[in-house]
């Protein structure tokens, strides 16, 4: 399938007929212009890298680096399911603080389960702790910012308690294949980035290609004209927060596989990452427009910018510095692109 | 008796259609005509209050298979709520609404939808980030398996799209990159999804060009000749002859009655929907009528907005704009006010070109402007009266333009409250809970602290109640014999007339004909409507 | 703008002459009671701080606390209230202007601006007042640039401060290499700064208080409430809030209004880099943003104490109270709770607090239509 990018930013339709390859389109081109500026950012960034510290395209490199994508990328698709529908969720780095702990000492240290159970586990944590955002959310008629605010502080007592003020030490390596180790890669790749391309391809085709998944756009765009057309709004929300709270809970797992010890700061931070992806990926803060594979694309970037930051030496808070940039030319380009849409 | 003829699949519902119904006599009005018709709804007896005020009673309306209904009536008669009620937006009090024989109740927007009743607003309500398809189909997708079925709905969607005249390609545009013409279409398209049989439109020409209106029209034709009934809201009385097929006259909240077009003309219509309303007794004003002119507007034009606009008010003078939807004539207000730019023409204050760039500078030049949409641009609703009226005049209003002189501010508020009869316990009052009537009267007095040398009032009376109203035009008065050149942008007809020393048309984007102080509101509203020559539908239509 | 086709007089207000903002029914004592706690934040706060206070009082009462619950170790406590209540009248003002407003990034401020203060003070040698002086320039130099992008570029307030945040933080970090600056005059400040004192002439009846309460929080408060119930500024930071279409129709100055809050923002977190300096005898490159980092609290902080978060409403005095409350709880907490579990039941009364908070102020809008 051909991709036509100008498709979204050509003149309006009262300008030149479009070529007819893609018969079969009937939406908008599945890559935005967006995506593949950062598809080519990344590529120029990978390959200055590449020159510039030959250490880079070593597999020893490239792989933690891809590893270290997927939790942020994996809640990022909930992530940016959420943005689309006009809400916000600053809770996930603490629901990460409480997966990750019940599931290393509770599950492996103390109770000794296997992996599936472990997995299980956490995201049925993880989804309770997303049900709760969503029914205070979607019931409680309270903006998502404040509500995610005061769910964070709960989350991270409950994580806190159970981490007891001592850090997690001696976790088994049941998780191993989710891990960054050998056991963790099939033909090189990480496991944990192939599950989140996986689920990342799914919601794609789900958003784009179900009436459920169109209706998370509508509500974003503008939610009393989503309900006067029947869109089951409120539990379209609850679901989005669902799935945020359902994906936190699978990517804890691969955060506990990344080690054999487990601190009490896990996750922190770690919803600003994860917004930081989802916004430089162009999904818009206010709704009704977005992408998983930018988020996907988004947090690629972050994390290569950070393994860059580190190759060459420099600080690695400058990549902080390089993730603040960044988020201001997406969105910049973005809102530039609105406004020369508008003057038409 | 006819049929509804069964068409391309728009058509209408169940085939009781060719019952006998009760004929379309419902209130007084001059026998059909031979042709036949057959009703598909009918509502009778309709009443509606909110709160104290009437805003529709015994209001009868019939509508039938396959015609035109045009709804006309002024500001206030009652057309909006008649039909909200028909859509399911409000609830009517009294009367009854039967469909195809069998009495039904519309207590929301579905019960309206699931009889086949879809309306068209002027605000396109679409997703602006989806595509034409997406929106058309939004809430009622066709699957196939768990998928949205793309070809299918596309099918349909390109289909809908050749009745409206437009492209196949327009079915996977994204409708925030459409013109609000082409929204205008998909939003009809939205509704002939539906299956609609009775479809509403709202002012539908009110943002369209001629080309655009005659495809409309025939869109309207190929409609109703398959069996879809047309409600048509206008005020565009001209246009109706070419597309109604009769016409129902609202005034006061009354259905005066059903025409057939065939028995009317634009000057019998104008008639009817003014009826016998005497101009209520002018306030005498003296005028020096060979002063100059305070502001002048020569040759103002807009691209896409209006043009050719010439308007003067000298001091102590109120000049009327009337116009209709559309006619251009807020935007014109607007380019006074620094909140839009004329990119033609000249605007004069006392014989100086002047550009207001915002509002600021438009004050500091001494141009007031009371804004049309009270909710939206005028009110600060959760702030106090006394906020409101300072909110702008802040640096006048002060001590070494940073400290608020409360004082003063205080004072001048219950000075405002007291002089224009704002109904308050304190000018501590937040302005949010209070009527109409009361918080347009904060809103103005914001724009009477610092006398302004020219005071634009766009709508000064809108959803304001009668004795508020009546205090609003003492005001405006006072004003202008104080010396203010007054300028009243109004749709209001009877207002224009009563308050204007001159009363100035504007019609399709540019000024038309003045009137003087004794028109009369059928001559003006015809001149507004189009009808300048007093012959019907042939009026000269401007390229 | 169009002209609005068919006018109909209003239906939603019809006669309310006399615009009472509830029901016109005579109200009952217990029913006038709770309208007042629901739509006056204020009151409902202070009930609140009566209610935490007497709770701790008689805990102490029974020894279930490690240690007095008295006037003494409230005011001791204080302390914490500085610098939290002043980042609050920052986000406070910001919240205000409307359109989305807030600052995410007033803690990676005050670490960048504390490393300027420690650079200036710590290791040049500036006299203190020019080092305080640049340190807040510094700080409103920062927010105005977050004010540009969101007031003259239109970046949604959310990103741009998430954005800085990140740039500020990095910044504060490489700009001394992540090592504090800890040299002897900085180490002075806490005496001059942080320690508590006893008021003169009153003192001997009243506990001691934090020096920062009154070289800081209190001009602080003084000059933010000046600011928005005094002066013009004020008045155009409340009505862009509450709605700036009608501002702009008013011949305010929107764009530069709107910049100036987060400007204003900037300056106040400068100032609270020093406190915070002074606090820890030292100038940390993650002061700010350790832990969850600052701005979470002030944001809390603003919630609590009544800040719509659409704008237009807020008011200072909510969040003097909010800020008391939460730090004479959390104080209370610290006591009740040993070892660690003080400071995480800290965490779930902050976010029950918040959650609490925020389903009132829905509640509130729904049945009484607006809390003040």
């Amino acid at each position: 399938m051909s991709i036509d990018v100008a498709q979204r930013d050509q003149t309006p339709p009262s300008g030149p007929e479009p070529t007819t390859k893609g018969r079969h389109r009937v939406l908008s081109p599945p890559v935005t212009g967006q995506e593949l500026v950062l598809i080519g950012v990344i590529a120029v960034l990978w390959a200055i890298l590449a020159f510039t510290t030959p250490a880079f395209f070593t597999p020893s490199s490239i792989q933690p680096l891809v590893a270290s994508v997927a939790p942020i990328a994996l809640i990022g698709i909930g992530m940016t399911v959420v943005i689309i529908t006009g809400g916000i969720d600053v809770s996930v780095g603490a629901a990460i603080a409480v997966c990750s702990v019940i599931t290393a000492k509770l599950v492996l240290v103390q109770a000794g389960q296997s992996l599936p159970v472990a997995l299980i586990i956490s995201v049925i944590v993880g989804g309770l702790l997303g049900l709760l955002n969503g029914v205070l959310i979607a019931y409680g008629r309270v903006h998502a910012i404040i509500i995610t605010f005061g769910t964070a502080n709960i989350f991270l007592w409950i994580a806190l308690k159970i981490f007891n003020s001592t850090t997690v030490n001696n976790i088994p390596d049941t998780l191993a294949p989710l891990g960054n180790g050998a056991p963790g890669r099939t033909f090189g790749v990480p496991n944990s980035f192939l599950i989140t391309v996986v689920l990342a391809a799914i919601a794609w085709y789900y958003l784009r290609h179900t009436a459920g998944g169109r209706h998370f756009f509508a509500i974003g765009g503008d939610q009393l004209a989503a309900q006067l057309a029947g869109v089951k709004v409120r539990q379209r929300i609850l679901a989005a927060y669902l799935l945020t709270g359902l994906l936190v809970g699978l990517a804890s797992t691969f955060v506990v596989a990344q080690g054999s010890n487990l601190g009490q700061n896990v996750g922190n931070g770690k919803e600003l990452a994860v917004i930081a992806a989802v916004v430089i990926g162009g999904t818009s803060i206010t709704g009704g427009r977005g992408s998983v594979l930018g988020t996907v694309l988004g947090a690629l970037l972050v994390q290569t910018v950070a393994s860059g930051v580190t190759q060459l030496g420099w600080r690695s808070e400058l990549s902080d510095l390089f993730v603040g940039v960044a988020i201001i030319i997406a969105v910049g380009a973005d809102l530039l692109r609105e406004r020369a849409r508008r003057k038409r | 008796m006819t049929t509804a003829s069964t068409g391309d699949g728009t058509s209408g519902g169940p085939a009781q259609v060719a019952q006998d119904q009760q004929s379309t006599e419902a209130s007084p009005q001059p026998p059909s005509t031979s042709e036949d018709r057959t009703a598909r709804l009918q509502m009778t007896d309709i009443s509606k209050r909110f709160g104290a005020v009437r805003a529709i009673r015994h209001a009868d309306m019939t509508v039938d298979v396959g015609r035109v209904l045009a709804v006309v009536g002024e500001n206030g008669a009652g057309k909006s709520t008649l039909i909200k009620i028909l859509s399911g937006a409000v609830i009517a009090d009294t009367g009854t609404i039967t469909y195809e024989g069998r009495q039904v109740s519309i207590r929301s927007t579905s019960d309206a939808m699931a009889l086949g009743i879809a309306t068209v607003y002027q605000e396109p309500q679409l997703f602006r980030e989806l595509t034409v398809t997406e929106n058309i189909f939004m809430g009622r997708e066709i699957r196939k398996g768990g998928r949205i079925d793309w070809a299918a709905q596309t099918q349909k969607v390109v289909e809908l799209l050749a009745l409206l005249e437009l492209p196949p390609r327009y079915a996977t545009a994204v409708v925030g990159d459409l013109s609000i013409a082409e929204q205008q279409q998909v939003s009809i398209a939205k509704a002939l999804a539906g299956e609609a049989n009775i479809l509403i439109l709202d002012e539908p020409s009110a943002i369209l060009t001629d080309a655009e209106i005659e495809v409309l029209f025939r869109v309207v034709r190929r409609l109703t000749d398959s069996g879809v009934s047309v409600i048509y809201i206008s005020h565009r009385l001209d246009e109706l002859f070419r597309i109604a097929h009769d016409v129902l006259v609202m005034r006061d909240g009354r259905t005066i009655g059903t025409y057939p077009i065939g028995e009317l003309t634009v000057r019998k219509v104008v008639e009817l929907m003014v009826g016998g309303i005497l101009t209520e007794t002018k306030h005498e004003r003296k005028l020096d009528s060979e002063g100059k002119a305070r502001l002048e507007l020569t040759g103002l034009g807009r691209r896409g907005e209006y043009h050719d606009v010439n308007v003067a008010v000298r001091p102590g003078e109120i000049v009327g704009l009337f116009g209709l939807v559309g006619s251009g004539v807020s935007e014109i207000a607007d380019s006074i006010y620094g909140i839009d730019h004329a990119d033609s023409g000249r605007i004069l204050l006392d014989g100086r070109p002047v550009s207001p760039r915002s509002p600021l500078h438009a004050q500091r030049l001494g141009i007031g402007l009371l804004p049309a949409d009270r909710k939206q641009q005028g009110m600060f609703t959760f702030q106090s009266i006394m906020f409101n009226i300072s909110a702008g005049h802040l640096t006048l209003l002060s001590k070494l333009r940073v400290w608020v002189d409360r004082v003063r501010e205080r004072k001048i508020a219950q000075d405002m409250i007291s002089r224009l009869a704002v109904k308050t316990p304190s000018e501590n009052q937040p302005i949010g809970a209070m009527s109409g009537g009361n918080a347009q009267k904060v809103v103005l007095a914001r724009q009477l602290v610092q006398r302004p040398q020219v005071l634009v009032l766009a709508e000064p009376t809108q959803g304001v109640d009668v004795g508020a109203k009546e205090e609003i035009h003492r005001i405006i008065n006072e004003l202008a014999d104080a010396g203010t050149a007054v300028l009243v942008v109004t749709s209001d007809l009877p207002e224009a007339i009563r308050i204007s020393d001159r009363l100035q048309v504007v019609r399709n984007g540019t000024t038309t004909v003045e009137f003087g102080p004794n028109a009369t509101q059928v001559d003006v509203l015809a001149a507004a409507a189009g009808d300048v020559d007093g012959q019907q539908g042939s009026a000269k239509r401007p390229a | 703008m169009t002209v609005p086709t068919l006018s109909e007089p209003e239906a939603t207000a019809p006669d309310k002459r006399s615009g009472a903002r509830g029901p016109e029914r005579a109200e009952s004592l217990p029913a006038r009671v709770i309208r007042a706690l629901l739509t006056q934040r204020i009151v409902l706060l202070a009930v609140l701080i009566v209610l935490v206070v007497v709770y701790f009082m008689v805990l102490g009462a029974n020894g279930y606390l490690t240690a007095a619950y008295d006037f003494d170790y409230m005011s001791a406590a204080l302390i914490n209230a500085v610098p939290l209540a002043m980042l609050g009248f920052a986000e406070l003002i910001v919240i205000l202007s409307g359109r989305g407003g807030i600052d995410l990034s007033v803690g990676a401020i005050v670490s960048l601006a504390g490393m300027i203060f420690g650079f200036a003070y710590g290791q040049w040698g500036w006299p203190l007042w020019l080092s305080i002086l640049i340190t807040v320039i510094v700080g409103g130099v920062l927010g105005l640039i977050n004010g540009i992008l969101v007031a003259y570029i239109g970046f949604p307030a959310l990103i741009a401060t998430l954005a800085t945040y990140y740039a500020y933080k990095s910044l504060a970090v490489v700009i001394n290499n992540q090592r504090p600056i800890s040299t002897r005059p900085i180490q002075d400040l806490y005496d001059s700064t942080a320690r508590s004192v006893q008021l003169p002439v009153i003192g001997a009846w009243i506990p001691d208080v934090p020096k920062g309460i009154f070289l800081f929080l209190l001009p602080t408060m003084i000059v933010v409430w000046l600011l928005l119930a005094r002066t013009t500024y004020g008045r155009r930071v409340y009505a862009i809030g509450t709605n700036d279409v009608a501002a702009r129709w008013s011949a305010i100055g929107v764009r530069a209004t709107r910049a100036g809050a987060y400007m204003i923002s900037g300056l106040i977190s400068g100032l609270v880099a020093v406190v915070t300096v002074g606090q820890f005898a030292s100038a940390r490159p993650d002061a700010g943003v350790s832990g969850n980092g600052m701005a979470l609290p002030a944001i809390t902080i603003a919630v609590l104490g009544g800040v719509a978060i659409t704008g237009g409403i807020g008011r200072v005095s909510g969040i003097v109270l909010a800020t008391v409350l939460i730090v004479w709880m959390n104080a209370g907490i610290r006591l009740a709770f040993e070892g660690n579990a003080g400071p995480q039941n800290q965490l779930l009364a902050l976010g029950l607090l918040l959650v609490f908070a925020a389903l009132l102020n829905g509640f509130a809008l729904r049945r009484y239509g607006g809390a003040g």
